[in-house]
């Protein structure tokens, strides 16, 4: 056994490359704290649309309409302006509407109802009101509570109006033939999916990313520091040496697999996932599920890099290579985000594909068939003996050793 | 012992090594002569199994470099063309790298590294990092990583390239140590006073051909030269 004289060799180098370490060691920690902070986001406006306090100028003007949103579970305050109403007038003066806007732009308030003082006699007496509802939309949350209050509104208008229809006799059907009952089925629940869905590519793009440097530096750096031709001048065969330096990217790789797997799931674990009515079981199982679905990519990346490393001339033409090799993770995510179709055997065979199907399957928390998981491993086992071997085949040619 | 028959590498349209043959014995330095581009490295990285020769025959210590290359490399020691380190491993590091390579015992290995450490006066050295190593301090970087399992045979290329003078003399006196214990050592060097003060037989290479093969007495007696480089300039002119 030869290699792991060479993996510990280039690890020993790679552990006191403080630059290339930091970086391999970053990368774990962005996505949970990406995560982390996104599904925070959303567990809070989905916290603050749930309860909403209106701003209402007027209110006394319309006590039935009041009752009707306090019931509905909306908070109201009422609000009163500073500005004299004039008596001549039916409505609001210019300087009270300006003193309302200058509320809102103050940000005591994002949004405000406003009722007229002959709200209540055009109703009793079966007209028609105009009421204002003063809405800042691109404040955060001020848009849905708004939406709430204005659905509320006009539920309370229909009623009304059945009401009147019903003591002339006149079936309120009359006038409403078609209702849409409309139901929001899970609009948190798809965001929080999707923001799931980031967790396979994340791990996916650590199995990329934390080999990549250590790959480059045993590969083309050793071409370019000329220390190869002193290296292959001991009796080894060239596969093995190939070998150890894999394996040495290897390690990284896998270690930053397992870190940003673990680091996503305690960032997982962090957020209160229930509040939005998501059930995500997080145990050991799931994880363990992802680090054995995983661990085969920690296999391919750096069979691939090491491939291209060794065919690059330069340390500068390896990593322009590499980092356009970067995008093939992404390949999958995309596929799967716009492929309506099931699942197909042939998918499992593709490398990331294949991987990119059973990590989305673990996180959502079904378990995907144990043939995938075979599938899916064996085949990226395969394509990186393919590359190792052509690795070690293209550290045989001459011009390689000698440029 | 090294010997060369018939050797020929070409490079696309370009010869080269042109049938070269040679040989270097047992307890004496031989050295290859030639100016720049003469095909002196070609010919070594075929001994050492780095390049494939299209014809002829390359043999050490009766192990045929071609059919073998991996067990020729275990009985020569190489110094290469190129001295690249790594920047962030010590020099004992490197030194054990190799050890560890050639399947070195640990006690064998940490006797050899204090042993070459000694000897090429590198104790300052030993355990800092090779970033920012003088060339002096490289080059004494390789030759002992190129002499730590104690081969019998000894390629080197240019080995005193770029070093000063106390270095150069160091270096030499090992070899001539290395001469006494009957090791066989081939070098490459293009400068006269080089071959001249240390090397027992002269083999004179220009454009990929071996010339003449001698000691520095038989190539004066066949120019009618004294002067070494006299006897080179006539060599090669005559040659073509």
């Amino acid at each position: 056994m030869m290699w792991p004289i060479i993996a510990r060799k280039e690890l020993k180098d790679a552990l006191r490359d403080r630059r290339a370490l930091g970086a391999m060691l970053l990368f774990p920690f962005m996505g949970p704290v990406m995560i982390y902070f996104m599904f925070n986001m959303i567990i809070d406006i989905a916290d603050e649309a749930g309860d909403v306090t209106l701003p209402i100028v007027g209110a006394q003007y319309a006590q039935d309409l009041v009752d009707y949103l306090q019931q509905s579970g909306i908070d109201t305050e009422m609000v009163e302006l500073e500005t004299p109403a004039d008596p001549e007038q039916d409505f609001y003066t210019q300087a009270q509407l300006d003193e309302i806007r200058e509320a809102i732009r103050s940000r005591r308030y994002d949004f405000l109802l406003l009722i007229p003082p002959e709200f209540d006699e055009l109703i009793s007496s079966s007209r028609r009101s105009n009421i204002e509802l003063h809405v800042e939309s691109t404040r955060r949350t001020a848009a849905p509570k708004a939406g709430r209050v204005r659905n509320l509104i006009e539920a309370w208008g229909r009623e009304t109006a059945a009401l009147r229809l019903i003591a002339r006799g006149v079936n309120p059907d009359v006038i409403n033939p078609v209702t849409v009952v409309s139901i929001d089925v899970a609009s948190q629940q798809s965001r929080v999916q999707s923001i799931l869905s980031m967790v396979p590519f994340f791990v996916i793009m650590a199995a990329f990313i934390c080999g990549m440097g250590v790959a480059v530096d045993v590969t083309a750096g050793e071409r370019e520091r000329k220390s190869l031709e002193p290296l292959l001048v001991n009796p080894v065969p060239r596969y093995v040496i190939v070998i150890g330096k894999w394996m040495a990217a290897v390690i990284f790789s896998a270690v930053g697999l397992v870190l940003v797997t673990i680091l996503n799931f305690f960032s997982l674990s962090q957020v209160p996932l229930e509040e939005v009515g998501i059930v995500f079981n997080i145990g050991r199982l799931e994880i363990l599920g992802v680090l054995v679905t995983t661990l085969p990519l920690a296999l391919f990346a750096p069979a691939i890099q090491i491939f291209i490393g060794i065919f690059a001339k330069s340390f500068k033409d390896a990593q322009a290579y590499l980092s356009f090799l970067m995008m093939l993770p992404m390949v999958p995510l995309f596929y799967n985000m716009f492929n309506t179709q099931d699942r197909e055997f042939w998918m499992s065979f593709v490398p990331m594909l294949g991987h990119h199907m059973l990590l989305t399957d673990v996180v959502r928390g079904e378990t995907p068939e144990i043939i995938d998981f075979l599938v899916a491993g064996f085949s990226l086992l395969g394509y990186s003996m393919i590359f190792v071997y052509g690795a070690a085949q293209l550290f045989k040619r001459e011009r390689i050793i000698f440029s | 012992m090294i010997e060369v028959q018939g050797l020929t590498k070409r490079f696309k349209d370009i010869v080269a090594v042109d049938s070269a043959a040679f040989s270097a014995r047992d307890g004496a330095i031989t050295g290859l002569l030639g100016h720049n581009g003469a095909g002196k490295s070609t010919t070594l990285r075929v001994l050492y199994g780095l390049l494939k020769a299209d014809a002829g025959k390359a043999v050490i210590d009766k192990i045929d470099v071609m059919k073998d290359p991996l067990q020729a490399q275990s009985v020569i020691g190489v110094m290469t063309d190129a001295h690249g380190l790594n920047p962030r491993l010590t020099a004992r590091e490197h030194i054990e790298y190799f050890a560890r390579l050639r399947k070195m015992t640990r006690s064998d290995m940490n006797r050899r590294t204090e042993l070459l450490i000694e000897a090429l006066d590198m104790g300052e050295i030993a355990d800092r990092r090779a970033e920012g190593f003088s060339q002096g301090e490289k080059m004494k970087v390789c030759l002992s990583r190129s002499l730590v399992h104690d081969p019998q045979n000894l390629i080197m290329d240019e080995p005193t390239n770029g070093l000063d003078v106390m270095t150069t003399r160091s270096v030499r006196a090992i070899f001539q140590n290395l001469k006494k214990q009957n090791k066989c050592i081939l070098l490459s060097s293009h400068i006269m006073q080089e071959i001249s003060a240390l090397c027992d037989e002269i083999v004179v290479i220009a454009e990929g051909k071996v010339l003449m093969q001698g000691s520095l007495d038989d190539l004066a007696r066949s120019t009618g030269e004294k002067d070494l480089e006299e006897a080179f300039m006539k060599i090669t002119r005559d040659g073509q």
